[in-house]
């Protein structure tokens, strides 16, 4: 540091001072920081949680992912189930807008207790008219059994404010069924059952298995790119910095580098500040 | 090339300070919102607008993916990050120009990290250049503040 060297040498000269070497150094362990950093956000955005999702399409029986009175656990989600199923009479809903393979029509949907009297709500089938759905909702209510199913278990959806003052009903809401079934129910679970199997007179209803691709999440792929940017960055600004001391000894070759001038000092002495 | 802010670049340090406070602003009043968000994702969950239904809630992010819901959190957590970006190279086209130490261009950058550390550097880096642009706009002044 206590060599003179005349700026004049170029870039490479201030840089391969001990000083401007050693901040090249940590500006590299900087860089290699953020590189790591990028690199965990890169992992994290390959969506592990779809890998390790649990099995959806093998049967399981009901009670041992969800538990009445209580929200749906995300691993529950899109899980086929197996439960036994007696069906209450009286309670069966059409919802309308329902859309199936791409056709507009209806949903029946069956209120049904467990075996321990806890209730579900069941997506029975699909119907193309209203007539079809109304007939096998009435079918239902008339006695029709559902005895052991097995379905598929989905969250369910919220109720539709516009759909109630319009006397209609077109979402699968439990905590709305709730209040159109004629007795309280003992317990009720959080999501609904689509049936594998739909009833006499009815369509099954699609109900694909949830994607168990490789998702990315945009959000850790952003931010892996963001540190790419700023390991760049770092690099970047030692040099810069670097530039900055020969320039500033090239202007004023007397000063000691490393001791920044105030710009407030004597503005006349470094040439370009006269407009 | 000069050392300190040079008189030719007085209207791009005008248009980068005007630029460098609205990203301040941004950038401060996002951090505050991420602060918020980040305690509700590891409480009640993310936050979601649902389009289907026209109503927002918390949940957890899985579910508001099953229910076609829009992930406002995530949302705000890369609107965020971008905002930062441009921050800091606001950031730093201001330290090129006015040439301020470079101890003052990490703390700023601190700012878009730090929560309501921005909103003290929105107001502090105006006054921080015109301190050391004063000679430029008024030569009869030079020095007189050094």
């Amino acid at each position: 540091m206590t060599t003179p060297a005349r700026a004049d040498g170029g870039f490479w000269a201030v840089a391969r001072r001990p000083k401007w070497i050693a901040a090249l150094v940590a500006v590299l362990a900087v860089a290699a920081l953020f590189s790591l950093l990028a690199n965990w956000q890169l992992e994290r955005s390959i969506d592990s949680s779809a890998a390790e999702r649990p099995d959806t399409e093998t049967a399981v029986p009901l009670r041992t992912i969800a538990v009445p009175q209580t929200p749906m656990a995300a691993d529950a989600f899109g899980r086929t189930v197996e439960v036994d199923l007696a069906v209450v009479p009286g309670d069966a809903v059409v919802l309308r807008d329902r859309v199936n393979h791409g056709d507009p029509g209806w949903w029946v949907v069956v209120h049904a207790v467990d075996a321990d009297g806890a209730s579900l709500a069941v997506a029975a089938g699909w119907a193309a008219t209203e007539a079809e759905a109304l007939t096998a909702a009435a079918a239902v209510d008339a006695g029709e059994e559902l005895g052991v199913v097995t379905g598929r278990y989905l969250p369910t959806e919220s109720p539709q404010q516009s759909d109630f003052e319009a006397g209609e009903r077109s979402a699968i809401a439990v905590a709305e069924l709730i209040n159109l079934w004629s007795a309280p129910p003992d317990g009720v679970y959080g999501g609904y059952l689509i049936l594998a199997q739909p009833l006499a007179g009815l369509e099954a209803i699609d109900a694909p298995a949830p994607s168990r691709a490789v998702e990315f999440s945009l959000l850790n792929l952003f931010y892996a790119l963001e540190w790419i940017l700023f390991a760049g960055f770092a690099v970047f600004l030692w040099w810069r910095l670097v530039e900055d001391e020969r320039e500033q000894e090239l202007a004023a070759p007397d000063a000691e580098h490393g001791d920044r001038i105030e710009p407030t000092g004597d503005p006349g002495g470094a040439p370009g500040t006269e407009p | 090339m000069a050392i300190g802010p040079r008189a030719e670049d007085l209207p791009r340090i005008r248009l980068v300070l005007v630029l460098y406070r609205i990203s301040a602003a941004f950038t401060g009043v996002f951090l505050i919102l991420l602060l918020a968000f980040w305690i509700t994702r590891y409480t009640v969950g993310d936050f979601a607008f649902f389009p289907t239904t026209g109503t927002f809630g918390f949940y957890d992010k899985e579910l508001i993916e099953a229910g076609g819901g829009i992930n406002l959190t995530v949302i705000l957590l890369i609107v965020h990050g971008w905002l930062y970006v441009a921050y800091l190279l606001l950031d730093f086209a201001l330290w090129r120009l006015v040439r301020f130490p470079f101890s003052y261009f990490l703390l700023v950058a601190l700012g878009g990290v730090v929560p309501f550390l921005s909103f003290w550097y929105e107001y502090g880096v105006p006054h921080e250049v015109h301190r050391r642009t004063a000679h430029l706009t008024n030569p009869s002044t030079a020095g007189a503040d050094a």
